[in-house]
């Protein structure tokens, strides 16, 4: 599973120009001919241009292992669509981590700096605006917004676009082929994906393309896989979602249930589970903590059979008036808003029980392992040359599948399976990444990966359990308690203070100590 | 990590005409010339060996035949020492010695897998009686020569390489990979074949070839198994029986930390270890806790390191527990909370890392039923199912450090499911732990075969570890197609279960 995201990112070219190239060593010379002649012909009917700009975005993520500092910056090109108010719709990926934005005209050249409105990194979704001036004025003065279709249906032709060297229009057709839920550039529940099949060209300006279909906005491209030829797309009814929710003020995201369920196709393990053969339902194996479906009531082991009214088959798919059968989670994440109420059918004992309930989104915040983190640098606090971070998910991502032994294992295993942890209290999940060599932490240089537990006496729940936990030291000793081999720490409180004095702008290059907002 | 048994392959077949050719030529004279007339190297003897490799894949097959070349030497009266791998899954060896074309059928008389050695005899020892056995040294010093001699590749002759002793040190012995224990670095050439052989100097046996590494890897570098550790095994089998190695099953972590000495209350003096890591099973469970410094070993003082010096060398502190067999006491001191403390630890030897370890000699255990295999996790599991499965890798990877053994001694995996219509739908399921089968917490392999004996349900349950449903089958439709499967994909017996 992560081996193929992984290929498709790549092959979409996300971040780099070699990257976008499947095959480099031939695809300059092919590309050269047909954009001329393709360029030439469409010239003439340069009609959507002017809906279209051009976005560059240099990103530049922090360090995961070594946190107080960033990466080398890269940047990313993309084409944005404008929207009413003078506003930007591009991927969220597009913006992700960047240091400065700005938005180009195609054909003019013309350039102007961007600021983030909202953001939403499930979603994949931002929308980007200028500070009013006059500079501003003049540059979206020729431009007109794109209105968003919500209207597809698998088998539609629709247009990716993209723009040339002078700004002219290249267009590849598609056709919709498939309509499925899949979760988007971070872990997650499943969004509602368009999929199509045609070859699309690889121009220089491919982080995000918009597809359209008669002038309006269907969707943004997800991602192209060069050698299957197949398209994924981010279809319009999740910008439309996103747009809504940005318009009302206070962005609030996509909802969940924050429930696993498991297909019954198996005729025997119905009868176990006393279903009739032709009856519909699916089994909820999982019932997450403080979920929509926790809080309305749901329980593991009930039978999920219908969903606001739609029947859930034994696949754990509903019939869409628009696309036919789609996963039931696009019930909830995709067609209803936070704060909506929603009716749950189950079965349980044999009996059909209602539940009521209102829907709520768990924030990335609110794991014991973060999901993801752009724009901010991980939370670190850092004593005596002791590196101690809280888990995520990036960090864990950061070592690759094949690397995945020892500490890395271990921790990837809690990161699976956080509810032993989360039942002990710990909201983020606090270990030792790195110790620097420094003399109070002399003879712990090689320890790494080991998750923390007290210090001082006091339980450590996150970082700023932990920062705190340092200023109350017994007899100018910290006691710093391990999960894991060693259990046990000691460092002299004095000599630590003394490394940390001697560790902010030393040959770490470090200018904090701690980052804990 | 990267050193390789030193067992060369069956495709050198070995020409008899060679066999009949005149005795090695002397090598050139040299301190440690041999007499070869006095018959002093025929007691260097050639191993051939038929083996067949268990199928941990299929496990009701025999396995593939495979085979193998190496040296032994002779010890004591129809006595032949060599490597356990040598001889490991053998179903057939043959002794040569190196001026006679004769092969004498051979077998294994005791097989220390945990540190590599083996003792073989001749079915009919007469042929032998007239040799000369070879005499033990002792641990030679360094940078004095040696010279290694055997069978390996290359030639068929019997061969001799020359070098000195380059270090001596705790080292991984790679025949089981988990077992760590004294060996000698040395510098002669030592290749595939030469394992078994002897590494002799002034005429005496220091130490037996066993591993080297890969030319890619290091260059000159050969390892051989000390004297200490053969003559541990001797004496071990002295009552028939190979006992193995007591452990202390404790991790020490190094006392380096001028913090951590002053909270631990060592003074300065560079002894004592911090106790790091207990294991619940072990022998020093309920006797040593975290945090504890052991201060000495049998009155031998124990470095802030772990070290002692024992018989004039700096050691690893578990070298001393390593020269002790099963039952055996040993003295130890050690620290809490600034007290000092004695104990006297009877050793044992600790189970649970073994399967973490290649096995050998082993038929595969399983049970089959209704297509559905399920298998003990071990080392040889994994190895040959190549398991992807988040939760398999980590109960494996985390078996010791995790305690997992203490809930699970065995822990049983699906390792495959052969198709059959009764079972179509549990595909996607192979590759997990086995949680629970109709309500009874399975701890090990024999655990399936008492759960599959309940009968009470009309359905049979198994819950698999962090997968979140349970696999279902109509006790009736397995029951029928159990036999349809064993026939379909030629399995004679539905289990194994082991000799007991």
């Amino acid at each position: 599973m992560k081996l193929t995201q992984t290929l498709l990112f790549l092959a979409l070219g996300a971040a780099t120009l070699p990257a976008q190239t499947p095959a480099p060593e031939e695809a300059p010379k092919k590309k050269r001919a047909p954009a001329a002649a393709e360029g030439g012909a469409v010239a003439h009917q340069v009609v959507q241009n002017n809906s279209l700009v051009r976005v560059n975005a240099t990103s530049q993520p922090f360090s995961l292992h070594l946190p107080w500092q960033k990466e080398s910056p890269s940047g990313r090109r993309g084409l944005g669509v404008v929207l009413a108010g003078n506003r930007v719709l591009v991927t969220g990926q597009m913006v992700a981590d960047a240091t400065y934005i700005e938005l180009e005209l195609p054909d003019k050249g013309q350039k102007i700096s961007a600021k983030v409105v909202a953001v939403d990194y499930e979603a994949n979704l931002a929308l980007l605006e200028s500070a009013p001036s006059d500079k501003q004025k003049a540059f979206f003065a020729g431009l007109k917004p794109m209105a968003v279709d919500v209207g597809t249906r698998i088998g539609d032709k629709v247009d990716i676009l993209q723009t040339g060297r002078v700004g002219e229009l290249i267009k590849s057709e598609l056709n919709i082929g498939k309509v499925l839920t899949r979760h988007y550039n971070v872990e997650g529940s499943g969004f509602l994906v368009y999929e199509a099949n045609n070859i699309v060209r690889s121009e220089a300006n491919s982080f995000t393309l918009p597809v359209v279909k008669g002038g309006k906005l269907v969707g943004l491209l997800l991602s192209y896989d060069s050698k299957n030829q197949v398209t994924t797309i981010l279809p319009a009814p999740i910008i439309e979602h996103f747009l809504k929710d940005v318009a009302d003020g206070s962005y609030e995201g996509f909802p969940s249930l924050g429930m696993e369920l498991q297909a019954t196709l198996d005729e025997q393990f119905r009868e176990f589970l006393g279903l009739k053969p032709d009856a519909p339902g699916v089994l909820i194996s999982m019932v997450m903590k403080g979920g929509s479906a926790e809080k309305s009531g749901m329980l593991k082991g009930d039978i999920l059979v219908a969903i606001n009214g739609f029947a859930i088959d034994s696949r754990g798919d509903y019939k869409d008036p628009q696309f036919g059968p789609l996963s039931s989670s696009h019930l909830v994440r995709g067609r209803a808003y936070v704060g909506d109420k929603v009716e749950i059918k189950v079965i349980r004992d044999g009996k059909e029980v209602t539940l009521n309930g209102e829907l709520t989104r768990r924030k990335p915040d609110d794991y014991l392992v973060l999901p993801y983190l752009f724009d901010k640098g991980p939370r670190y606090v850092l004593m005596g040359g002791l590196l101690f971070q809280e888990l995520s998910r990036p960090y864990l991502d950061a070592f690759g599948e094949d690397r995945r032994g020892g500490a890395i294992l271990r921790l990837s295993h809690v990161a699976s399976h956080p509810d032993k942890y989360e039942e002990e209290g710990r909201k983020k999940l606090v270990f030792l990444s790195l110790v620097l060599p420094t003399p109070s932490a002399q003879g712990y240089d090689k320890l790494g990966g080991q998750v923390v537990n007290k210090v001082n006496g006091k339980t450590i729940n996150d970082l700023n359990d932990l920062a705190e936990a340092f200023k109350n030291t017994k007899d100018t000793v910290h006691i710093i308690e391990l999960n894991d081999f060693p259990h046990i720490l000691y460092l002299d409180s004095f000599s630590a203070e003394r490394d940390n004095m001697r560790l902010l702008g030393g040959a770490y290059r470090i200018g904090s100590l701690k980052r804990l907002e | 990590m990267n050193t390789r048994p030193l067992l060369s392959l069956f495709a050198l077949a070995l020409l008899p005409s060679a066999l009949c050719a005149q005795p090695a030529p002397v090598p050139p004279p040299a301190t440690q010339a041999i007499d070869v007339k006095s018959g002093a190297w025929e007691g260097i003897v050639n191993i051939d060996v038929s083996v067949l490799v268990p199928d941990y894949r299929e496990p009701w097959n025999a396995g593939q035949p495979s085979g193998g070349s190496g040296t032994g030497f002779l010890i004591g009266k129809n006595r032949f020492l060599t490597n356990a791998h040598v001889v490991s899954n053998a179903t057939r060896i043959l002794i040569r010695t190196t001026n006679d074309p004769e092969p004498h059928p051979a077998k294994i008389v005791h097989i220390a897998h945990d540190c590599d050695l083996a003792l073989i005899e001749a079915e009919d020892g007469s042929h032998f009686d007239k040799l000369k056995p070879l005499d033990f040294g002792g641990i030679p010093q360094l940078n004095t020569e040696v010279i290694a001699i055997g069978y390996p590749i290359g030639g068929d002759r019997i061969s001799v390489t020359r070098g000195v002793v380059s270090r001596i040190d705790f080292r991984p012995y790679s025949h089981t990979s988990v077992d760590s224990h004294l060996a000698i670095q040395v510098d002669a050439a030592i290749n595939p074949g030469n394992s078994g052989g002897p590494v002799m100097q002034e005429g005496k046996v220091v130490g037996v070839a066993f591993q080297g590494f890969s030319g890619r890897v290091a260059q000159n570098v050969g390892y051989m198994i000390p004297v200490p550790v053969i003559k541990r095994f001797l004496k071990d089998i002295e009552d028939g029986r190979y006992d193995h190695y007591v452990d202390l099953a404790a991790s020490d972590f190094p006392i380096e930390n001028p913090a951590q000495a002053k909270a631990l209350g060592t003074n300065g003096d560079g002894v004592g270890v911090m106790v790091g890591d207990v294991e619940p099973q072990g022998s020093v469970a309920g006797l040593l806790k975290i945090g504890d410094v052991i201060l000495s070993i049998d009155d031998n003082p124990v470095m802030n390191n772990g070290l002692v010096r024992f018989e004039g060398e700096l050691m690893d502190m578990n070298e001393i527990v390593e020269r002790k067999f099963a039952g055996d006491t040993i003295k130890l001191k050690y620290m809490r909370d600034g007290k000092k403390l004695e104990a006297t630890v009877t050793l044992k030897r600790f189970d649970p890392y073994v399967r973490l370890g290649a096995q050998y000699n082993q038929r595969p255990r399983y049970i089959v039923n209704a297509g559905l295999v399920f298998q003990p996790l071990d080392r040889n599991l994994m190895d040959a199912h190549q398991m992807r499965d988040d939760t398999v890798n980590y109960v494996f990877d985390n078996f010791l450090t995790d305690k997992l053994y203490v809930d699970r001694p065995e822990p049983v995996v699906l390792t495959n499911v052969l198709p059959d219509e009764v079972n179509t739908w549990l595909a996607p399921y192979a590759h997990s732990i086995v949680d629970e089968i109709n309500g009874v917490k399975i701890k090990s392999l024999k655990d399936v075969e008492t759960a599959l004996a309940k009968k009470d349900k009309p359905f049979i349950e198994i819950v698999l570890l962090e997968k979140n449903r349970p696999l279902v089958l109509k006790r009736e439709l397995a029951e029928a197609a159990h036999k349809r499967i064993m026939q379909t994909y030629n399995i004679l017996e539905d289990s194994y279960l082991g000799d007991e």
